[in-house]
């Protein structure tokens, strides 16, 4: 493989298809707003852009061209601008394997090669064959463990290689907790935007049909009232089933199998995706429990990596899409072992419960008062700054810190409650912030940040006691550095967390 | 552990922030100018054009005379073997801690201003976020920079 190679030529059409997804929500808008006005060809408009994404897929396979020697990858791309890009053996982190369906429909797969910089999703190969990806992987595999075996590294193909570490533990998801994620999912709104444009699409056709009156003619009650609650429930109903098919489909055939020094996580009915994190990858845990599955007792875990990238450049990664909260400690026991652990913890001194609730619902009922006044609506209209008082108290119940000789946990609600399990060495950086409210009321918010693939991801807790948040500064700063004999800082903590029995 | 001791900036930063200000904030001047343009300033325009532009001014010359001045009184930067913290803001005050062994890279950056001034920024990136010193004499940079990456390296740690 010393020569310079091209990908399997079904790489310019899922080029061209992934053209389409990362532009998805422009295109979304695009169509939106045209479909608003009536000389708008929209089929035409379709079909032109797709073959110009198609010509453009075809470009972009032709001038990709990619060769390993010497442990090195090195890749060409780009049509008019040429980029070489080069790999060597020791920055690779993690070589992942992907298998959508048109892959999967001519024996293909897709090889992505993870290093932690921002340019590691520049480094994948769309379209190439099992073996190919299967050689790809070896060669560079080979040259690494025969240099540094030390350096854990990742691993891609599962049944050619043998090189592969023992596989632990396996945990699938049951199929009862599948379909319960797939109900409770959050992908609503998403999916309420893609058939609000569908329906744009096709809403000309069908009030011109009889098919509308008819169906309108079934309503025992004909006033527009009825008719806005009956399109909207029936938009929900659709967003609802396109989101829980959705997750069904990308939470389907989950499996993580934990190995000596790595995990690996395998999920996807439709399109396979295996990620593999290392062990020291690891930057952080979170635990979201969401609106509905809270009271359900259910909750979700991620996990933050440095290495790894997502579509958004994040690095969070589900660590497991949905668990009963009393199985939650036996997960974490089982996966990730040096994060289950008990914390004392403190909260918000109840003098900041008010400025969580005038945070809530400050502009809330300001917006509910002009709306009310000048539009004059109904007097329901006030059920939402009542919520959003009850709201900031909810926030307010649930933001909470706690800290451990090496690790800190850090619990706020938006919508749903998230709760951070951070390394002290893992985190990059640590700051209390006060604004003059605050100052005046000696509160303080604190915010860590760690790493979590391209850019950091932040944890916030706001208006604790200021003596407090100092207090975590002063653990940070005998963390920064592995420290022989300190003594632990004083604590005031007087909570046990996380509180999951 | 001593109480690390803070440092303030090079007071000559409160000049270029001057003259940085003074020429930057003239863009705000264009939104009335853009308003004018397209509306005219006859009767109730000439109202609403008057009134921004006095409020437009008073914050112009704030943010020459005022908030230069306030934001190098409250900035301080510490630095020692283990972490480098940071304290600034004059509404929202905060105080970093950036521990040394996430320390990815530090450079010291110049712009034209900054040059003539014979000052620098110091800039310290770890894997999740970046931070400024700005405005130390270019000289004291370097040896903040160098510093930086001297004990930054004796902590020698991964991601």
């Amino acid at each position: 493989m010393s020569e310079f190679e091209r990908q399997h030529p079904i790489a310019a059409v899922s080029r061209a298809f992934g053209l389409i997804r990362g532009n998805f929500i422009t295109i979304l808008i695009f169509l939106f707003v045209g479909a608003q006005s009536d000389n708008f060809p929209f089929l035409w408009w379709i079909g032109g852009g797709f073959g110009l994404l198609l010509v453009l897929g075809i470009a972009n396979w032709w001038r990709f061209l990619y060769k390993i020697e010497d442990g090195t990858l090195h890749i060409k791309s780009g049509i008019f601008v040429r980029k070489d890009l080069y790999l060597t053996k020791d920055r690779i982190q993690v070589i992942d394997i992907t298998a959508g369906i048109l892959q999967r429909m001519f024996g293909l797969v897709r090889l992505d090669i993870q290093t932690a910089g921002s340019s590691s999703r520049q480094a994948a190969i769309d379209a190439i064959t099992r073996d190919k990806a299967a050689e790809v992987n070896r060669m560079l595999r080979e040259v690494k463990s025969a240099n540094d075996a030390s350096e854990s590294s990742g691993d891609a193909d599962q049944e050619a290689i043998s090189l592969q570490p023992e596989t632990i533990k396996k945990i699938k998801l049951p199929a009862k907790e599948l379909l319960i994620a797939a109900s409770t999912s959050g992908s609503f709104g998403i999916a309420l935007s893609i058939i609000a444009t569908v329906f744009s699409q096709i809403e000309p056709l069908i009030s011109e049909s009889e098919l509308f009156e008819y169906l309108f003619g079934l309503l025992p009650t004909q006033t527009d009232t009825m008719m806005i609650i009956t399109v909207i429930a029936v938009f929900v109903v659709f967003a609802w089933l396109l989101s829980f098919f959705s997750t069904l489909f990308t939470y389907g055939n989950f499996q993580i199998d934990v190995k000596e020094k790595e995990i690996v996580v395998s999920r996807g009915i439709f399109e396979k995706k295996r990620i593999t994190v290392p062990f020291n990858r690891i930057q952080a845990i979170h635990v979201t429990e969401g609106i509905i599955r809270q009271p359900l007792g259910y909750a979700s875990v991620h996990l933050e990596s440095a290495g790894y990238g997502d579509d958004k450049g994040t690095g969070s990664i589900v660590l497991y899409p949905l668990i009963r909260i009393q199985h939650l400690k036996t997960l974490l026991n089982d996966v990730v072992p040096d994060y289950d652990k008990e914390f004392s913890g403190s909260k918000p001194p109840s003098r900041s419960a008010r400025r969580y609730i005038f945070r809530s619902a400050f502009l809330v009922t300001i917006i509910t008062a002009l709306l009310y006044w000048y539009l004059a609506l109904n007097i329901w209209i006030w059920v939402l700054p009542i919520v959003s008082l009850f709201w900031g108290w909810k926030k307010y119940k649930d933001a909470a810190f706690g800290w451990d000789i090496d690790m800190l946990l850090m619990r706020n609600r938006r919508l749903s409650r998230s709760t951070a399990f951070i390394k002290k060495k893992r985190v990059q950086d640590a700051a209390v912030i006060q604004s003059p409210f605050q100052r005046m009321r000696d509160l303080a918010t604190i915010q860590l940040f760690v790493a979590s693939g391209d850019r950091g991801k932040s944890f916030q807790v706001r208006d604790l006691e200021l003596e407090d948040a100092r207090l975590l500064l002063q653990h940070l700063q005998k963390n920064g550095v592995p420290v022989e004999d300190e003594t632990e800082p004083e604590v005031s903590g007087n909570y046990a967390l996380p509180g999951w029995a | 552990m001593s109480e690390p001791s803070f440092h303030k900036i090079t007071p000559r930063a409160i000049r270029v922030w001057q003259i940085g200000n003074f020429i930057g904030n003239l863009f705000f001047f264009g939104i009335p100018a853009a308003y004018a343009a397209v509306f005219g300033w006859s009767g109730f325009h000439f109202w609403i054009l008057s009134i921004s532009v006095t409020f437009i001014f008073i914050a112009w010359m704030l943010s020459i005379f005022l908030t230069p001045y306030l934001t190098w009184k409250n900035w301080r930067y510490a630095i020692n073997e283990k972490e480098i913290e940071l304290k600034h803001g004059v509404l929202i005050k905060t105080h970093t801690l950036i521990p040394l062994s996430r320390v990815q890279h530090v450079d010291t950056r110049q712009g034209p201003l900054l040059r003539w001034y014979n000052l620098s920024t110091v800039t310290i990136s770890t894997a999740a976020t970046t931070h400024e010193i700005p405005g130390l004499d270019t000289q004291l940079a370097d040896r903040v920079r160098r510093e930086i990456s001297t004990y930054a390296r004796l902590a020698e740690d991964d991601v």
